[in-house]
């Protein structure tokens, strides 16, 4: 094959199953809580950050993940009590609230960090041969773990007994309220989970992005057009959406530009925004 | 009328002796802060009026902007300009009307979807200025556009703004006193409602869209001779977030929070970003706190004790123009009509057919489709297959608020009605639907109709008369017999009312009796009736329709009925 | 008007003679009671946005050059004292901010060092009844009245590092890639002109959005697939590192040369030693350049702003000499009238960090050099002297 086409198409991989794991978070807290969190992107950004942080402290880059993690956790539990535990009832203010929250860690970050650009070294550097295609084997192992993270976390929702509980509680909160199912908990939980997945992604892409404050509003909209196309609250859909705004930015990229892939992806998500506003597999 | 000329006189003198008591410099910051001010109170309307929330302003702000500079650039000094500056402001106006009319076109729920559909238009047209290097000069913008013909002191310029300004806030303060305001609040509250009363909510909203299109455009349109440059930061993510900061912190539903919030955060954000370096940290946390605790914003502390004081309800002295349509057949026929949610099927192939005026009753187990059948008639359920005939035409998924303006009037089974508006705001919905022209809603003589149905429905009701009570405030009762009397005075000639004395005390319920008895006769009108209260069918129908899994199972009068087996069997069968 | 909006503080660094040299606020209230003959100099630099990475080293150098200046004598017997702004908020604000300085605070002269639609901002606001320098390099063009270009211009980088690169790494097919803004486009141009002047081609053009999150894989490959002898870089900030990081993530850097035309010491750090192979930088300034008088100022620097000081790079160190073109201006022309100044900027020599700068046509005949990476410094490969701005304002 030729190796500049293979190159093509592992980076349209790549581009898919990074988006995939950000998109994931967002998706699992739209579905359980019925929350569109517009602060999802500044967890990547922070994730990021502490990618960046433990590398400045001369520590291994993995030592990154529990410290991502850690803050993550804190930050995810603080935010669900403060803010989105009392909006529940009122979804609007809850998109106007993250989103000031959004402002809050991007400027908050700014202040600690300046709005300069941080460089996290690629933790491996070589390259290896696929089908004649030299292709950097940090990126290959990225998109390898992406697509094991999201293949093991739909096997875990349909298997174990949180998933079936979690589903019980998307299909109707009330009815599992009262057989017992702890609600607010696994609420609280599931907006942990959401957060800690964005910033995991943030550690593992901040090799590859100048890591800067501003990163998370790329995500969230990209994760939000993810959603639109796919539709809300469904794997499948959550997979083809990835596929849809991730393959077709990557794709008209490598043909035109990136002017045209970036303003391509805008289109599509207004289009759907319109036309078909549940995606292509909306929830029943 | 004589509290909005002091209103305006105090407006403009403000706006007039300012700066010579701030100076040349701030003269020249507040012209600035101005024009942002006037984009904001666009999303004051939107967001505070007719409740829904635009993330892209700025768009319309930065297009307004462009057209404007390239108008001063090209046509320097031309008669043109005369045309051409107003046209750069009205564009963006057509342009969010037309975004409107598509993005709300047949969709109830408009929240968070059309939020992001105008943030991702927004991030669209910072594309289009930022790579469109030939037309708009990319990323460095428009450069040395002229001043606008005649004007180049700092303090001309403040004039221009501040006019524009006093303008728009004295239009604003007037819509919003108009029958259009009570409308706009109306839609943020129910929409539903609103479209049972005959308005296209989708047009309302498109409208107001609009007319937040054309404050951003007269906003940009200005900016470009101000500033002498045009960037594309204006069609930008960040002056859209601000756009709606200032309206959140100063006062959405206020008519001058946007206006203070724009000045004063605006101003402390010039002057603090070069000395507090939280300075952003600190707003975000403000905005938050807002959106948490304060809805109301600033001016919402101050605001509602002045309208207090100022408004006095006009009286009820003009009679309403008479409802077109307003007699004629008052038939319906369902003819095997199908409807499914999913794969639970609803109803299943219904007849039923209704041909002259009178009251009749739909009964049946719960789940026999009743209340579907209601949904199906007017266009809430999207029917599979059959058809639907009212008076004597076609109307398979009509839309609500054209059936209203045909005649069809609906009440729900929760009393649907305006819960923050006033009882006479309610009625007035009520009274405007299907009657009122633009220039009524434009103009104030329209708060002061009333009618016959109205007169007689407060004298029927007292509590009725009471009308500067909050709707929201009345007992679950009174708010059945308002949404009643609402539908009432539309003056129906088909009335579909889903459990009319659900909640009632017994002798509310008897006094819906004879509302309905009444109306029924006077507007000769076709009443069908879903209703559990076997007493209540007993006393009012003239015929009694049982439904049961989503078909007819039986039709005849009282005594028919309950003496027909098969119903018996139903009942039993579901009772067991 | 002061008394009714009296800011909080506006940070002033007032450089004595006697030398504390300490920068100190001072309310904005006391600006008005400041000695008469005083002269004020407001600053732009990027204190917020993209920018702000160059923020520290601009200001610390700004300081610098005024305690200099104040030193010996202030400019023309007038001690100096600096008004700073923020260079990187929107164009708009920038504009407020300069009519401020110019009507409240009442400066004398304004030195610049942001992008170019802040400079079309202010100049639009200043129209010439203050004069302005402007620093950082850029893509020309700018003859407005009563503005001072001390910036290198693209006829000043890319002239004699095509040739030399062309001369040298014997290159001849090309490929450029730049952000979608005036300065890469107009940078191309030159750069077009000299590679088809030393028989190269160009194999493909490509421009990305500006402030978009952009991706370079798709880019890297299709120059992979192009196999460009040299790539010629125009993008700038986040897009720079990220372009050059994921061109040697591909592995690309073992084969294919690269020179980018807004990299300094700065940005060079950000793209890190694993990735700066075979990229050259072509510009006026680098911080190893070796002269005495480089010396001289790197050891005053170090001095006067300690050990924790802002690094010395390209987009920073350039007020240094925009300070004391401003000097040499005023001195020059007795005073800050336009007219006269206009006049004085005819082959005015003042003072730069590495020797003296010669302004001719309202922009600078200055030395240039072309640096090759070795790892996250710069190393000089070539020295090229007073080159051609190649501006014509009158």
């Amino acid at each position: 094959m030729d190796p500049i086409l293979t190159t093509n198409i592992l980076n349209v991989v790549y581009e898919v199953s990074t988006l995939a794991v950000v998109v994931l978070g967002l998706a699992v807290v739209f579905g359980l809580l019925g929350v569109m969190n517009l602060a999802h992107g500044e967890f990547v950004m922070i994730g990021a950050y502490c990618a960046f942080f433990v590398q400045t402290q001369n520590l291994p880059f993995l030592a990154a993940v529990p410290v991502a993690l850690l803050v993550c956790i804190v930050l995810g539990l603080a935010v669900e009590r403060i803010l989105v535990r009392p909006l529940y009832a009122r979804p609007f203010d809850t998109l106007l609230a993250t989103w000031g929250l959004s402002m809050l860690l991007r400027e908050g970050v700014e202040a600690v960090y300046g709005r300069g650009f941080k460089s996290v070294a690629v933790p491996l550097t070589d390259s290896i041969d696929v089908l004649g295609a030299d292709y950097p084997s940090y990126r290959l192992l990225l998109a390898a773990v992406s697509i094991a993270l999201v293949a093991g976390l739909v096997w875990w929702f349909v298997r174990s007994a949180t998933g079936r509980r979690i589903r019980a509680v998307v299909n109707n909160p009330e009815l599992a309220g009262s057989v017992g199912i702890p609600v607010t908990a696994l609420a609280r939980n599931t907006f942990v989970f959401g957060c800690c997945l964005a910033a995991l992604s943030g550690v593992l892409l901040a090799p590859l992005m100048p890591v800067q404050p501003m990163l998370g509003l790329d995500f969230i909209l990209k994760s939000f057009f993810v959603l639109v196309v796919g539709g809300l609250g469904s794997l499948v859909g959550l997979i083809s959406g990835s596929g849809v705004i991730g393959g077709v930015e990557s794709i008209v990229s490598a043909f035109f530009d990136r002017t045209y892939g970036y303003t391509t992806v805008l289109i599509i998500a207004i289009l759907f925004l319109w036309l078909r506003p549940n995606g292509l597999f909306p929830r029943t | 009328m004589a509290s909005f000329l002091g209103h305006s006189a105090a407006l403009v003198a403000a706006l007039a002796v300012l700066p010579q008591l701030v100076g040349e410099f701030w003269a020249y910051t507040l012209a600035l802060y101005f024009l942002y001010a006037i984009a904001s109170l666009g999303i004051g309307l939107c967001w505070g009026q007719a409740g829904f929330l635009p993330l892209g302003q700025a768009m319309f702000f930065g297009l307004a902007a462009y057209l404007s500079g390239l108008s001063l650039i090209h046509f320097k000094d031309s008669w043109l300009l005369l045309l051409l500056l107003p046209g750069a402001a009205l564009a963006p106006g057509l342009l969010a009307y037309g975004i409107g009319l598509l993005v709300f076109r047949g969709r109830t729920l408009s929240g968070p979807f059309f939020a992001m559909i105008t943030l991702a238009l927004t991030l669209l047209a910072f594309q289009i200025a930022n790579s469109w290097n030939d037309v708009t000069g990319g990323f460095n913008g428009l450069k040395n556009i002229p001043g606008l013909p005649g004007l180049s002191d700092f303090t001309d310029l403040y004039y221009i703004s501040a006019v524009a300004l006093a303008v728009c806030l004295l239009a604003i303060a007037w819509l919003r006193r108009a029958p259009a305001g009570v409308l706009w609040r109306a839609v943020a509250q129910n929409e539903q409602r609103v479209r049972f009363c005959g308005f296209a909510v989708q047009n309302v909203k498109a409208a107001v869209f609009g007319l937040s299109g054309v404050l951003a455009g007269i906003g940009g349109a200005l900016y470009a001779p101000q500033q002498n440059l045009v960037t594309p930061q204006l069609c930008g993510f960040i002056l859209s977030a601000d756009l709606v900061i200032w309206a959140a912190v100063g006062g959405r539903a206020t008519l001058y929070g946007p206006v203070v919030g724009a000045v004063l955060i605006g101003i402390l954000t010039a002057d603090l970003r070069d000395e507090i370096s939280y300075w952003e940290v600190i707003l975000a946390a403000i905005f938050i706190v807002v959106v948490l605790y304060f809805r109301q914003g600033l001016m919402g502390f101050v605001e509602p004790l002045f309208e207090r004081l100022s408004r006095r309800r006009a009286p009820r002295a003009l009679d309403s123009p008479a409802r077109p349509q307003a007699s004629g057949d008052t038939g319906f026929a369902l003819d095997d009509v199908r409807v499914r949610m999913g794969s639970v099927s609803i109803l299943e192939g219904l007849d039923l057919a209704i041909d002259g005026p009178g009251i009749y009753c739909l009964i049946g187990p719960n789940g026999a489709g009743k209340t579907s059948c209601f949904n199906a008639m007017t266009g809430e359920l999207p029917v599979r297959s059959g058809h639907i005939r009212i008076f004597g035409s076609t109307r398979t998924g009509n839309a609500a608020d054209l059936l209203s303006r045909i005649g069809v009037g609906r009440k729900f089974q929760a009393p649907s009605l305006f819960p923050d508006l006033t009882v006479a705001e309610n009625f007035n919905i009520g009274l405007w639907g299907g009657r009122a022209r633009l220039r009524d809603l434009l103009g104030m003589r329209s708060h002061g109709w009333t009618s016959a149905i109205l007169r007689e429905a407060q004298a029927r009701f007292p509590f009725l008369a009471e009308e500067d009570r909050r709707a929201g405030d009345l007992s679950h009762g009174q708010r059945q017999i308002l949404e009643l009397a609402m539908v009432l005075i539309a003056e129906p000639r088909l009335i579909l009312l889903d459990e009319p004395s659900a909640g009632l005390s017994q002798t509310e319920t008897q006094e819906v009796i004879e509302a309905i008895r009444w109306v029924s006769g006077r507007l000769n009108a076709s009443t069908v009736i879903v209703e559990h209260d076997m007493t209540f069918v007993r006393e009012l129908a003239d015929r009694i329709f049982v439904l049961h899994q989503g078909r007819l199972l039986a039709s005849g009068t009282v005594a028919e009925i309950q003496a027909d087996n098969r119903v018996r069997a139903v009942y039993v069968g579901a009772s067991a | 008007m002061q008394k009714i909006y009296k800011p909080i503080s506006r940070r002033h660094f007032v450089a004595g003679a006697l030398g504390s040299g300490a920068a100190v606020a001072a309310p904005a209230i006391l600006t008005g009671a400041q000695a008469a003959g005083e002269l004020k100099m407001a600053t732009f630099y990027a204190l917020s946005g993209p920018g702000s990475l160059f923020g520290p080293t601009q200001t610390a150098v700004t300081k610098l050059a005024v305690d200099e200046i104040n030193a010996g004598g202030g400019i023309g017997g007038r001690k100096v004292t600096v008004i700073p702004s923020d260079g990187g908020a929107p164009p708009a604000e920038a504009a407020k901010a300069a009519i401020r300085l110019m009507l409240r605070d009442k400066v004398d002269i304004v030195v610049g060092s942001h992008d170019s639609a802040v400079r079309e901002a202010i100049v639009a606001a200043l129209k010439g009844r203050v004069p302005y320098v402007y620093t950082p390099l850029y893509e020309g063009g700018e003859c407005n009245p009563n503005v001072f270009v001390t910036a290198d211009t693209p006829q000043q980088q890319v002239q004699p590092s095509i040739t030399w690169l062309a001369k040298t790494l014997g290159a001849k097919s090309y490929y450029l890639i730049g952000n979608d803004y005036v300065w890469p486009r107009k940078t191309n141009e030159q750069a077009k002109k000299y590679i088809a002047a030393a028989g190269g081609k160009v194999v493909g053009e490509e421009y990305v959005p500006l402030g978009a999150p952009n991706k370079f894989e798709d880019a890297v490959t299709r120059i992979k697939a192009k196999k460009p002898d040299l790539v010629v870089i125009t993008l700038v900030g986040g897009d720079n590192i990220n372009f050059n990081r994921t061109f040697a993530g591909f592995g690309l850097d073992k084969s294919i040369k690269r020179i980018s035309y807004l990299l300094e010491e700065q940005t060079l750090a950000g793209i890190g030693d694993k990735s700066s192979n075979g990229l050259y930088s072509a510009m006026s300034y680098f911080e190893n350049e070796k002269s005495e008088a480089n010396a001289k100022f790197k050891a005053a620097y170090r001095k006067a702003a300690g050990a924790k000081a802002p690094p010395l790079a390209m987009i920073g160190v350039d007020t240094y000499g925009g300070v004391n073109c401003a000097k040499a201006l005023i001195e020059k022309a007795g005073g800050t009238d336009a007219a006269k100044l206009m006049a004085a900027a005819s082959n005015l020599n003042y003072r730069t960090p590495t020797g003296t700068g010669v302004m001719t046509n309202r922009h600078v005949v200055k030395d240039m050099y072309l640096a090759e990476c070795k790892g996250t410094s710069f190393d000089i490969v070539e020295t090229f002297k007073a080159v051609a701005h190649g501006q014509t304002c009158s």
